[in-house]
């Protein structure tokens, strides 16, 4: 087997590519420059009534911004769609494009739809009015089906625990010594310290991370809505306990709480799972309070419901915190569980641990902003007209100020996802936390940081792939505040 | 040629017949010269006994003066027999010395012992000691003060004494302390140890880091913060995790004047255990030696124009199964044939490339060094996944989800790795768990399933004995097999290494046979140093001798 | 004004109560004091001897006497072995068992003995926080006045290329954090491989004599990413000044656009970012514990996570009461400066 190539017979592209690309930077940094130096447009009133800037080197430099984008997003595409056909004749990156065949073919899909049902769609059928929305969104999307389909094994080259003897550090596009039969014959994005694939451990890194991360802030914000909705609300002692309870929780340096909870030691006593015991409650309570108030009217409708919806939730927080048949399972003492044929899943006992965490300190600032959002809220006259309706508090928290409070909220959690994303790799950076040979980005950049000066290939795609879902959450909140404010 | 031993008196019995093994061929130069030295023959005697000359001392000149930077974890300091790390040792060679000092060659040369002789029966070994040394406070140096130092390190009654274990037989097992007449000073510098069994260990433990000799003054305090010592050198400043300066002293004539501490200061400065980091500062040119290089940094500082130095040693890690271990009520590694499925599921060569980057020797499982004198070969290994898949099956534990710890970082990380990739290959379960270095010390010999670092020691038995015997403190895989116990006590007694290969061959397959460990390799440490610096070569133990480092005129 | 500081003052103290006992008891959990004993005497120590060892030094009574010595309110413990030499914890070397004081804890300036650093731990914080001050220093200086500057430019026209292209800088810089950006400076700027070595790869030496070459990319590091949140909040703030109103009425008098947004937009466009800037202060404690391990510049952050990971209780229990007081301190000064610069609010 031969190396491969960045791009193998379609070579061709890279000079056009490359052209493009430099004429988009340069036009960028004139048109720069020049609204800072040049005095401004004057701006034309039309006969028809449009309105036009003034012509000249602005709207040369506007023309030629406008093509060299087009044409690199163009060059983009025929680089993905060739790789599509031609798969490793196109060199790296196009087997790489044909790995992600379903994630393409999704997205696009993804898209189509959305784009054409925008309007009956709400606040995420707007979201495709906005392209920085749109980017955003098909940046995070893009990570969410790798991960999906990464999980099913779809995308994949390679198992992404097994190595390889000869493939130690190897460049990208470099070929197994000995392929077995129906085995994949090149490590698309070479070998790391210990001969695994660089590109099926990405690939695999996406789930953990698009696991995690969502779960873990939207815990977070049930938790903190569950809490901050009535100190708001409520306001007096209630909110000084809460605000205080939350401010210590903030006082603390993150990092030295998670070596707190997250060392051995202190997993050892328990202590992650009683707190695992304590914030999952949140959610159950969140859904039963919410159901409870809206129908507690009807209560032949309501009674079922909230046995029906309750009794699953209790069962998954059950399995949730409860591991072989134990919530706390310590050397000296233990807490029975749900049995283990009940035991719907089991959570590796590191990553619980880290989900804790993650939602322990992140809750708080949820708090916090939920009780400004509920305090200012309150004060609304629809607030006031549901009160004289005689609605009871727990139905004016969830059904007339949460939904009002929304917007903020969303914004918030999608950036809240790209922190814990952040939050997940800081852990991995310091060897906290998720278990060892874990693929997650993390673990792998750090593992990878060590050898840099000399193997860049390691590091770089789980950092660049940690950037770009981060980039793509902040654009994706960035669009959706922009939209939301429109309203 | 005429043959003598360190002291002028005749050549140990023992010694003429390894001579004699060595014309032979039946014994390497290296293994000759351990056996050799140990017995109380000087180095050169020794090597001149085989008929070579030995290895000269560096014959560059050495300048005067100058500032040496070495880069090493700086640790909190303790009194010398309660060290932990050679890095301890290391910094306090420059004032407390030891008696005797081990070479990468095997063998062993005087310090403030001028000479050492063992009774033909091995039970009584008889130090002779340099005249002239004094102390740093005017105190002449004597034999009362090594008699205090043996009484120090013989007590087990303080907690973590190392230097109870390698006292051996001196150490009273009621009372924990040095038995009544072991240790007696013949006169003023003379020691006598008298060994109610044979040991032919302890000069290997007196040369070992936590051996410092010490001044009576010091009491169980801190050397840095007292620091009476025969050495040239003293401390300036300490300061834990960052950095440890040590100077010369100028109120000190130190006996071998002339000969070493060339340089006036030493910096070792931490720099943390990443590797990357370590590598940083010497591209930042911040320090001129290395600690220790590790893995394809090697390559990198070779790159860098610094000189590279190499020991092959006996150190290794260990992957084993712990026998008594219970997980969830029943014991998973107490069938031989589960231990042995797992042994014989691994390549160790591929374990070498991948975990250590092909730096070091394929090991046999069996824990004994072909550097110990008394190895003996066994036919090589046989990697069979299929068959160790069928023997697990055998055994009814092919479904068992093995989770496999060891350190979270450096090379006992990825070795482990590896290990767990080999045994996934053969299809078993294997979960991988890491913990820091703080907390995975605490359990280590508990784990049920684990790797671990072990360092050199220079005989065969002496491994076997601290680490598989039944019910040794550091026994951490479980091991009790009679016959293995009653092999090794004979062993233990017989000090012509070559009647104790005749044991050690069976000793070597029962652990093989019973799965006892999976030994991936032995280790071959490096360090790197900027070019001109002299004696600076990586010692197997890695001891840092700055008093006789310095730079090439 | 006084009641408020004193109500202040007081949620401080209760609040730096609480935190320091909730270390004091995660660190003193029966493993935790395991590993203390086997980090201070050996590592291979066995149970009994661990016993022992904690037996002789105080550390089996009960949790609250303990938290009370270390408060200074109870009094220290003692140990008399059988050889009749009294230890305890108020004896060192230097002062013998009868002239110790009987209390010695924070109420009496004693901030216990750190494990690791073997010295006060007081001594430990207030050295490395001065480190880690300087750090900071650098940080503020080069990310305040390059977050307003971004910010302010970008927002002053708003949806312009200009807003775009900076708006974009700020989002990937607040997307890139310390541990991938600063393996990226590393790998590009200091190593042998790509060969610019323009700097050095380790802030080690900075430590006692900082310069640009070793101290630059650290401070980079950490105020790259720090910057583009400030950027941010800037922006918005200014692209809601530069509609109000007042500014309208401005332009439409013919004031022109420098003008505009230096005498009339940035006071009021400032407000914002000065809430968000004290609020970092406590975010850069965190931030820089993974850029000082990165750089192996041993200050305030990298001592934190050689407390934590060898569980050095006094050490880390110094720690938290530091943190606590920097989180607050900056949170009263945030509120005290938003309503000098923002009039229209009164502290209730």
């Amino acid at each position: 087997m031969e190396p491969l190539s960045w791009t193998g017979s379609i070579a061709f592209l890279n000079p056009l590519l490359m052209l493009a690309l430099a004429a988009l930077a340069i036009s960028i940094v004139v048109w720069i420059l020049g609204s800072i130096l040049l005095p401004e447009a004057p701006i034309n009133v039309n006969v028809d009534g449009t309105v036009s800037s003034g012509s000249g080197l602005f709207g040369l430099v506007q023309t030629i911004l406008r093509y060299s984008f087009f044409a690199c997003v163009a060059l983009s595409v025929a680089y993905i769609v060739l790789g599509i056909l031609m798969g490793t004749g196109a060199g790296i990156i196009g087997a790489i494009s044909q790995q992600f065949l379903p994630v393409w073919l999704s997205l696009v899909i993804l898209f189509a739809m959305s784009v054409a049902f925008k309007r009956r769609l709400g606040l995420y059928g707007k979201l495709f009015d906005s392209p920085i929305g749109m980017i955003g969104f098909g940046l995070v999307m893009f990570w969410v089906f790798t991960g999906v389909f990464g999980a099913l094994d779809l995308i994949v080259t390679h198992d992404p625990l097994t190595q390889v003897s000869g493939m130690k550090n190897k460049v990208p596009g470099t070929p197994l010594p000995s392929p077995e039969e129906g085995e994949y014959a090149w490590y698309l994005l070479g070998g790391d310290n210990l001969a695994r694939d660089v590109f099926s451990r990405m690939v695999k890194g996406a789930w953990i991370v698009v696991q995690i991360a969502p779960l873990a802030t939207m815990f977070a914000f049930m938790v903190g809505i569950t809490l901050g909705l009535p100190a708001g609300y409520y306001g007096g002692r209630l909110d000084t306990f809460l605000s205080f309870l939350a401010n210590l929780i903030l006082a603390f340096p993150v990092i030295l709480l998670f070596y707190l909870l997250v060392t051995p030691e202190i997993v050892a006593t328990g202590v992650p799972n009683y707190m695992a015991a304590v914030l999952f409650i949140f959610p159950i309570l969140f859904i039963g309070v919410l159901l409870n108030s809206r129908y507690y009217t009807r209560p032949n409708f309501r009674t079922p419901l909230l046995i029906g919806v309750l009794g699953i939730a209790i069962w998954l927080y059950l399995s949730l915190i409860s591991t072989g048949g134990y919530i706390v399972n310590t050397e000296t003492y233990s807490i029975w569980g749900l049995p283990t044929y009940l035991d719907l899943f089991n959570i590796p006992g590191g990553i619980l641990v880290v989900f804790v965490s993650v939602v322990f300190v992140n809750s708080p600032t949820v708090f916090r902003i939920v009780r400004g959002l509920a305090l200012d809220i309150k004060t609304r006259d629809y607030v006031a007209a549901a009160q004289t309706r005689g609605e009871g508090p727990w139905y004016i928290m969830l059904w007339e100020i949460l939904p009002n409070a929304r917007g903020p909220l969303i914004v918030d959690f999608c950036l809240r996802i790209g922190y814990t994303t952040i939050l997940l790799g800081t852990l991995g950076f310091f060897g906290l936390g998720l278990p060892p040979e874990s693929p997650d980005w993390g673990s792998t950049i750090n593992e990878g940081r060590r050898l840099l000066s000399i193997y860049l290939h390691p590091a770089l795609p789980p950092a660049l792939a940690l950037l770009s879902l981060v980039l793509g959450l902040n654009l994706l909140a960035d669009g959706l505040r922009e939209e939301s404010l429109k309203d | 040629m005429e043959n003598r031993t360190t002291t002028g008196a005749s050549i140990h019995w023992a010694a003429e017949m390894h001579a004699q093994e060595y014309r032979d061929g039946k014994l390497s130069r290296r293994e000759f010269l351990a056996r050799a030295t140990a017995l109380g023959v000087a180095v050169p005697a020794a090597y001149s006994m085989i008929g070579l000359a030995a290895p000269a001392r560096a014959a560059t000149p050495v300048s005067q003066g100058g500032t040496l930077r070495i880069q090493m974890e700086v640790h909190g300091l303790r009194e010398p027999r309660l060290y932990e790390w050679s890095e301890h040792g290391n910094i306090t060679r420059g004032w407390l010395e030891y008696l005797i000092h081990y070479n990468n060659d095997g063998s062993f040369t005087p310090v403030l012992a001028e000479s050492w002789e063992t009774s033909d029966d091995a039970k009584t070994i008889t130090i002779h000691l340099r005249q002239g040394v004094k102390w740093n406070n005017g105190d002449p140096f004597t034999a009362d003060d090594v008699v205090h130092n043996f009484n120090l390190w013989c007590d087990g009654t303080v907690e973590g004494n190392s230097m109870a274990t390698r006292m051996g037989p001196l150490v009273d097992p009621d009372t924990k302390k040095a038995i009544e007449g072991g240790i007696v000073a013949a006169d003023e510098h003379t020691v006598v140890l008298n060994l109610p069994a044979p040991d032919i260990t302890i000069l290997a433990g007196i040369a070992d880091y936590p051996a410092a000799v010490t001044h009576p003054s010091l009491n169980g305090g801190n050397p840095v913060d007292n620091p009476i010592g025969t050495g040239p050198y003293m401390p300036e400043s300490y300061s834990v995790g960052e950095k440890a300066v040590i100077v010369r002293n100028p109120d000190h004539t130190w006996w071998n004047e002339g000969n070493g501490a060339y340089v006036d200061r030493v910096e070792f400065i931490d720099y943390g255990t990443d590797p990357a980091t370590v590598m940083a500062a010497v591209e930042a040119e911040e320090v001129d030696m290395t600690y220790e290089s590790i893995g394809e940094f090697i390559d990198i500082l070779d790159g860098l124009g610094m000189v590279r130095s190499e020991a092959a040693t006996a150190a290794t890690i260990v992957t084993r199964p712990n026998q008594s271990a219970e997980v969830d009520g029943k014991k998973p590694y107490e069938d031989p044939r589960v231990r042995r499925a797992l042994a014989m599921a691994v390549d160790n060569a591929i374990v070498l490339e991948l975990g250590y980057a092909g730096r070091g020797k394929p090991a046999e499982n069996h824990h004994v060094s072909p550097i110990h004198p008394e190895y003996a070969e066994l036919p090589p290994l046989v990697v069979d996944p299929a068959g160790a898949m069928a023997l697990m099956k055998e055994a009814g534990m092919e479904n068992y989800e093995h989770e496999l710890i060891s350190l979270d970082d450096g090379f006992e990380k990825d070795t482990t790795d590896a290990v767990a990739a080999q045994l996934r290959d053969a299809g078993f379960k294997v979960n991988r768990k890491v913990l820091p270095g703080s907390t995975f010390w605490n359990d280590w010999d508990k784990y049920p399933f684990s790797s671990t670092t072990w360092n050199q020691r220079p005989l065969g038995v002496q491994v076997l004995t601290l680490a598989y015997k039944s019910g040794v403190p550091w026994n951490e895989t479980g091991f009790n097999n009679e016959e293995f116990d009653k092999t090794l006590t004979d062993a233990s007694a017989i000090a012509d290494a070559d009647k104790r290969r005749v044991l050690m061959k069976r000793l070597e397959e029962i652990m093989q046979e019973e799965g006892v460990i999976i030994q991936p390799y032995w280790r071959s440490i490096y360090n790197h140093s900027r070019p001109g610096l002299v004696n600076a070569e990586m010692h197997a133990q890695f001891e840092i001798k700055y008093q006789y480092i310095g730079f090439a005129e | 004004m006084g009641v408020f500081f004193l109500r202040r003052l007081g949620t401080m103290l209760l609040t730096a109560l609480v935190l320091t006992f909730i270390v004091f008891f995660l660190t003193n959990l029966q493993p935790n004091l395991e590993k203390v004993a086997k980090f201070e005497g050996n590592a291979r120590m066995t149970d009994a001897e661990v016993a022992s060892w904690l037996e002789k030094r105080g550390y089996t009574q009960p949790l609250l006497k303990r938290y009370g010595e270390w408060l200074g309110v109870s009094k220290g413990w003692t140990y008399t072995s059988d050889e009749g030499r009294v230890t305890g914890r108020c004896i060192r070397d230097n002062i013998p068992a009868e002239e110790a004081p009987q209390r010695c804890g924070l109420l009496q300036g004693d901030w216990g003995q750190s494990s690791v650093f073997k010295v006060s731990a007081g001594k430990v914080v207030s050295e490395k926080l001065a480190l880690t001050g300087r750090l900071m220093l650098w940080v503020m200086l080069l990310m305040v006045p390059l977050a307003l500057i971004v910010g302010i430019l970008a927002g002053m026209r708003e949806a312009s290329v200009l807003d775009r292209t900076l708006s974009t800088f700020s989002i990937v810089t607040t997307a890139t954090p310390e541990y991938v950006s600063g393996v990226i400076f590393i790998a590009v700027f200091t190593s042998s491989a790509v060969g610019l070595k323009w700097f050095k790869g380790t802030a080690t030496q900075a430590m006692e004599n900082p310069t640009f070459e070793n101290f630059f990319l650290p401070v980079l590091t950490i105020a790259l990413y720090g910057m583009g949140y400030i950027a941010r909040m800037t922006r918005a703030s200014m692209t809601e000044v530069m509609t109000a109103q007042y500014i309208r009425t401005a332009r439409l008098k013919g004031v022109s656009f420098g003008n505009i947004v230096m005498k009339h937009a940035l006071r009021n466009a400032l407000i914002a970012p000065f809430t968000v800037i004290m609020l970092q202060f406590p975010w850069l404690l965190n931030g820089v514990v993974i850029v000082e391990t990165l750089f192996n510049y041993k200050g305030f952050g990298w001592a934190l996570v050689q407390a934590a990971g060898n569980n050095d209780i006094q050490l880390l229990l110094a720690i938290s009461v530091v943190s606590v007081f920097v989180v607050l301190v900056t949170q009263l000064i945030s509120d005290i400066g938003y309503v000098y610069l923002n009039p229209r609010i009164r502290i209730s």
